[in-house]
């Protein structure tokens, strides 16, 4: 291509003697002019690395005089250490494979101790008979774009930084999260003589404590205290209640295991920390003691509501209802707030459900906008009756997988019933 | 579809009455709590929640209830609900604050028309 | 995983005669012994092999744990040497492969009857008492160059390693791909290569040895090929009049005569 833009004259007038003038002004730019003033390095060396010609840029790069170089220095000897090793490692090996090499970034050493990255490109000239005479390499100035890769790599490297230690924050928070919401729930339910117990949790979401509770555990020997509860809310703030709560019923329960006594205790302890806070707290609770009786197989049950959803009997005989508990207040709104008792007794074959009302409130319908409710709720438990907690367990999971974005609660199930003594009933024919 | 929650406060002779309208559940009650939390109360009046066109409450919204209760007292004020949809009614029945709450039926007997 | 597979092990040769392992060292793979296979093909069966990590051993079945130390290495040719059963073979290990192939040797004496040790150096780092030719800042300048030729190699080699069976005419455009590596696992072995320090090995090594050096070699000085010839009981030095750090490729003729010598002095 031929350079154009020194024309300085209107090429209207003279042009034919200039563009003359130019072109006999490049033939004379002989070759060994062009070679030793190249915008780029040369350098041939012989087979063992001497160096036996170098161009003028180069040495200018190196502050080097012809004379210590030509003769006496390998190509090596202009690297750095580090780019020495590149060389022999890699640079070296594949040039005699391959016979030609490009675009390798080394650097190479100047004088005064600095040093000048740039790319590196070789080929091998062959004699006659195929044998290797010397290499020819041209060195490219890549200060600039040194600098920029260098940068690119950087930002690069400082990404990652950041996404491993995103990750890393990311997986200690969900540790430390499924460590607090594990305090919350007991690992495993006690085993009761005569009795068998399940339970469900369904997290409405994993990056969010859940503020639905239940537990199972002795009093005396002879009898056991169940709960299960709602506080309100969600978040870490919830949780803190979910663990004043529990640890607050399994303290007061031992002390006076009356379910009047253990919700009013509760509800005092709620009351007097949060009332005044400016963050009210409360939660809804179930609490109930069972008395096995061994003789006859029968567990009396005693329990009080605050404010929480009633619980279901699923009866032997393939019914289901619900034991109301009418009036009893949400724990820790008011001091001295009032709760509803009830009795019941199970018999073989019986199983109490406690759920919370995620599983009542999930959405329904093609839309959503509507909710399962008490009425098909009862429904399903009649289905389910006569059958044993477990099972009972097992077909409300499967229930608020059903659900799927409509169940946008947590959930909490606790079925507690006594095994039945005769054949175990036919499971129901559509089970759903 | 889930109808987001909307807002409204008009101030009366006989205290402020705030309009909500749409669903109060977890992710809508905090936006409630602190409306309520702005609004200027004094012995002698009296907040009314005018629950007429809400349309869903759940366990946050009633914490959010119960947080206007606290704040309308702590201003030695009063506070009542109205216009309380069935179903909410039948949650606070459950929970027991129909006992907690002075709740009136409609809007018009508490608040006039 | 299948290691024949994973190391991508080519074997040639005479089926019938003793095997012959060829071991790569750092900075390249199996193709580095293009020019030494032809010499001994007609009376050995010869074993070629990538180390994972480097040219087409299977990348997924890297692990910086394993390959950060030299028997993570001895362990792939323990572990070739049995997918092939192998007993007594030669193992002719280049630069860092020669001290793989001593710590392999203790890992399995049975399957190693014989070592070759090209241009072997068992510490690259000074010492006390103890010139191995580089300060640990000349490593690290090293990793630095590999960081910086990173940009060459992933437009050159992400196709490769993706493989892409749709566009065959990415192999041949491929440049400088003989040696190519991931950076990552090659900065790895290029730690684990330089910052190696074997010369208590050396004195364990109860085979027939033969050390070759080169008269100008700038990783593994004259210096250093005294001393492994000195440290390993009974070893044979062969100092071959080459340049560079790869003798057998600059100087093929003179390096396949001495292996070839050798391994017929043990028949």
């Amino acid at each position: 291509m031929m350079c154009r833009s020194a024309e300085q004259p209107d090429p209207q007038d003279t042009g034919g003697d200039a563009t003359d003038v130019l072109f006999a002004a490049l033939l004379e730019d002989s070759a060994d002019e062009l070679y030793e003033s190249a915008p780029c390095g040369y350098l041939s060396a012989l087979m063992d690395g001497t160096i036996a010609k170098i161009n003028s840029t180069l040495l200018g790069w190196l502050s080097l005089d012809r004379e210590a170089v030509v003769g006496r220095m390998r190509f090596t000897d202009l690297l750095t250490v580090g780019g020495k090793l590149y060389h022999e490692t890699h640079f070296a090996p594949l040039l005699r494979m391959q016979g030609e090499i490009s675009g390798i970034a080394l650097d190479i050493k100047q004088s005064a101790g600095g040093r000048m990255p740039v790319l590196v490109s070789a080929a091998v000239k062959y004699g006659s008979t195929g044998q290797p005479l010397l290499t020819r390499t041209t060195v490219f100035d890549a200060r600039d774009r040194r600098a920029y890769e260098e940068e690119l790599l950087r930002r690069r490297d400082a990404a990652e930084e950041a996404r491993k230690q995103a990750e890393a924050d990311r997986a200690r928070l969900q540790e430390a999260l499924a460590v607090l919401q594990q305090s919350l729930l007991p690992d495993t339910l006690p085993p009761i003589p005569g009795v068998e117990t399940a339970a469900h949790y369904h997290t409405a979401s994993p990056d969010r404590l859940g503020g639905d509770f239940y537990d199972v555990f002795p009093l005396d020997g002879k009898r056991f205290a169940f709960f299960l509860g709602d506080v309100c809310g969600k978040g870490p703030q919830a949780a803190a209640v979910t663990s004043l709560t529990r640890y607050t019923l399994r303290a007061a329960a031992l002390h006076d295991p009356d379910p009047v006594s253990a919700l009013s205790t509760l509800n005092t302890v709620l009351h007097e920390r949060y009332a005044d806070s400016g963050d009210p707290r409360y939660c809804t609770a179930v609490f109930g003691t069972l008395g096995p009786d061994p003789t006859t197989g029968h567990v009396a049950v005693q329990l009080a509501s605050g404010g929480h959803p009633p619980v279901l009997v699923l009866r032997a005989d393939g019914t289901a209802d619900f034991l109301p508990t009418p009036g009893g207040l949400l724990v820790g709104v008011v001091p001295g707030a009032r709760f509803t008792t009830a009795t019941t007794v199970l018999t073989p074959g019986d199983t109490l459900l406690l759920y919370t009302d995620g599983l009542t409130e999930a959405r329904t319908g093609d839309d959503q906008s509507d909710r399962y409710g008490d009425e098909a709720l009862r429904g399903f438990a009649v289905r389910h009756a006569g059958r044993p907690p477990d099972a009972v367990v097992q077909a409300l999971t499967g229930l608020l997988h059903g659900f799927g974005d409509g169940l946008d609660d947590d959930t909490a199930l606790l079925a507690i019933g006594v095994p039945a003594t005769g054949p175990a009933p036919c499971d129901p024919a559509t089970p759903d | 579809m889930m109808s987001p929650l909307k807002t409204t406060v008009r101030e009366t002779a006989a205290g402020p009455v705030l309009e909500v309208t749409g669903e109060l559940d977890y992710t809508s009650a905090p936006e409630l709590r602190e409306l309520t939390a702005t609004i200027t109360l004094r012995p002698g009046l009296r907040l009314v929640l005018d629950l007429g066109g809400m349309e869903f409450c759940d366990s946050s919204g009633i914490t959010a209830l119960l947080a206007a209760r606290s704040h309308a007292h702590a201003a030695g004020a009063d506070i009542a609900l109205a216009a309380v949809p069935a179903h909410t009614l039948r949650v606070l029945r459950m929970v027991g604050l129909d006992e907690v709450f002075t709740i009136h039926p409609d809007r018009e007997s508490v608040i006039g028309s | 995983m299948d290691v024949v597979r994973r190391n991508n092990v080519t074997v040639v040769g005479n089926p019938e005669g003793p095997a012959v392992v060829l071991a790569h060292g750092f900075g390249c793979d199996q193709n580095m012994w293009r020019l030494t296979v032809p010499a001994l093909v007609e009376d050995y069966r010869v074993v070629l092999f990538d180390y994972v990590g480097s040219g087409r051993a299977e990348p997924s079945a890297f692990s910086e744990k394993r390959y950060s130390s030299l028997s993570g290495y001895a362990r792939d040719v323990v572990e070739v040497c049995e997918a092939l059963d192998l007993r007594d073979a030669a193992f002719v290990g280049h630069s860092v492969s020669a001290m793989i192939g001593v710590v392999a040797l203790g890992m399995a004496p049975e399957r190693i009857g014989a070592l070759v040790m090209v241009a072997p150096s068992p510490r690259y780092v000074d010492d006390d008492g103890y010139r191995g030719g580089f300060s640990a800042d000349d490593i690290d300048e090293l990793l630095a160059s590999l960081e910086s030729n990173y940009l060459g190699w992933s437009a050159a080699m992400a196709p490769m390693i993706m493989g892409n069976p749709d566009r065959p005419e990415l192999d041949q455009e491929l440049k400088n791909s003989f040696c190519a590596t991931d950076p990552d696992m090659a900065r790895v072995f290029a730690r684990t290569t330089f910052l190696s320090d074997s010369r208590d090995d050396l004195k364990s090594v109860a085979v027939p040895t033969l050390v070759l050096e080169c008269t100008q070699d700038v990783i593994a000085p004259r210096e250093v090929g005294a001393f492994v010839h000195r440290t390993v009981p009974g070893s044979t030095l062969v100092t071959l009049d080459a340049t560079g750090h790869c003798p057998h490729l600059s100087a093929p003729e003179a390096t396949n005569a001495a292996i070839t010598d050798f391994l017929a002095g043990l028949r």
